[in-house]
């Protein structure tokens, strides 16, 4: 899971250490918009070889969620 | 071998054709991101650059358009290559944006570069899988002998078309047209998948201008956008490449028969840098052979191939025989590879109009 939280860190411009399954994807410092999800899609499928779903992942509020489609995807 | 079709596309083999010589034409005006600052921010700019990596891009002026920039690239390979015009039997222009909704932009060009009333001459109506297409269709005209010599005029002037509000395409495209002579050349063989998706067909789309108005169909992505100007859905185009791309790189290098580390060179359309980096590595390609220049030029729509050839692989096309792979996929969806022996060319370069 290191190396998606390390991804997501990237993604968000934050520590890695903020990243946590709580962390808030519309907290003031992040920005859920478009780029991100982009990035986000090419950085799961990286580290779990799964596509996730856009309009899926712009209803997403935190990194559980997230972590939630993965595991559905994973599934089939 | 025999055709055959696959969930990646139609597999075709086509024999005794080759590309002789290649000129990309760039029109005069550059535009750097510095330009967008004003009306973004500087902010806005680089967290679009930042995914798109285009640094820098080139646009023609009102009075230009594709056709102009594909006569003035022919008029030089005509003359570096020393094709009596006589000796063209057919003209292809594949781009998106023509000059007029009618009459096709390749009976003016056939005008333009001042061929025979004996060439073939015709539009093809595609984006970023066009230049694969047109190599398909122009190697098989040759290999059916219904044409000796063929001329690809491959371009696009998506500039013109932008929302120049909307920053997810304002920025990324650029202007350029490229011709590709093609000849009869025993020995070669190129290998093709060529695959569509029209279900895709929305996601990146120019609702009005045409004879059908898709702006007024209730879909609701459009609310607010301009229907005259392209309209992209970066998230489902996403989607579509990461699922179609990686399919069709391995398939296409499979039906060559020629193992992927024996391949010179991976081309793909010049979509986005991001886009490009996660294909590169998903399909487990040596990034040194496959070459990138969106960063300079944007992304040129279906001239985008060509220009790679003119650009980052000049010297080694003017020298030595390669074995190229590329890759066009986009709007439509329509997608289309090919592997098959480039050069050494006569002529391979890029001018400026």
């Amino acid at each position: 899971m290191s190396e998606f939280y390390e991804g997501m860190a990237e993604i968000f411009e934050v520590e890695l250490s903020a990243i946590t399954s709580e962390f808030e994807l519309h907290s003031g410092e992040a920005a859920w918009d478009s780029l991100a999800i982009v990035s986000t899609i090419a950085l799961v499928d990286d580290c779990f070889n799964v596509m996730l779903d856009g309009k899926a992942l712009g209803g997403c509020q935190t990194i559980a969620d997230i972590e939630n489609l993965i595991e559905a995807a994973k599934k089939g | 071998m025999t055709c055959q079709s696959t969930t990646v596309g139609r597999h075709v083999c086509v024999t005794g054709a080759a590309i002789v010589g290649v000129v990309s034409c760039l029109p005069q005006n550059q535009v750097s991101n510095a330009q967008f600052e004003n009306y973004f921010g500087e902010a806005a700019v680089s967290d679009v650059v930042k995914m798109i990596g285009v640094q820098n891009r080139f646009w023609t002026d009102e009075h230009t358009s594709a056709r102009d920039l594909c006569a003035h690239a022919g008029r030089r390979l005509l003359t570096q290559l020393d094709w009596p015009v006589t000796s063209v039997d057919a003209l292809i222009f594949v781009s998106q944006t023509p000059d007029y909704r009618l009459p096709a932009s390749a009976c003016a060009l056939q005008s333009d570069l001042g061929l025979t009333s004996a060439c073939i001459a015709f539009d093809i109506n595609l984006g970023c899988s066009g230049y694969p297409y047109a190599l398909w269709l122009g190697m098989t005209m040759v290999q059916t002998g219904a044409a000796r010599r063929v001329l690809l005029a491959v371009g696009d002037t998506i500039s013109k078309i932008v929302d120049p509000t909307d920053r997810s395409t304002a920025l990324l495209f650029g202007d350029a047209g490229t011709v590709t002579a093609i000849e009869a050349a025993q020995e070669q063989k190129a290998y093709f998948v060529l695959g569509t998706d029209g279900r895709g067909a929305c996601n990146l789309i120019v609702p009005k201008g045409g004879f059908k108005d898709y702006s007024k169909s209730g879909d609701i992505r459009l609310k607010e956008k301009v229907p005259d100007c392209l309209y992209m859905d970066g998230g489902e185009i996403f989607n579509f490449t990461l699922k179609a791309v990686p399919a069709l790189v391995s398939e296409t290098i499979e039906s060559s028969g020629i193992p992927l580390e024996e391949h010179d060179g991976f081309l793909f359309h010049q979509a986005n840098l991001f886009m490009l980096k996660h294909l590169t590595k998903k399909s487990k390609l040596p990034l040194d052979k496959t070459p990138i220049n969106i960063d300079q030029y944007g992304n040129t729509s279906c001239a985008s191939i060509p220009l790679l050839m003119t650009t980052c692989l000049k010297d080694s096309l003017q020298k030595k025989s390669m074995q190229l792979a590329m890759f066009g996929f986009g709007v439509g969806y329509s997608w289309a590879g090919l592997s098959f022996s480039v050069g050494p060319l006569k002529c391979v370069e890029t001018v400026k109009l």
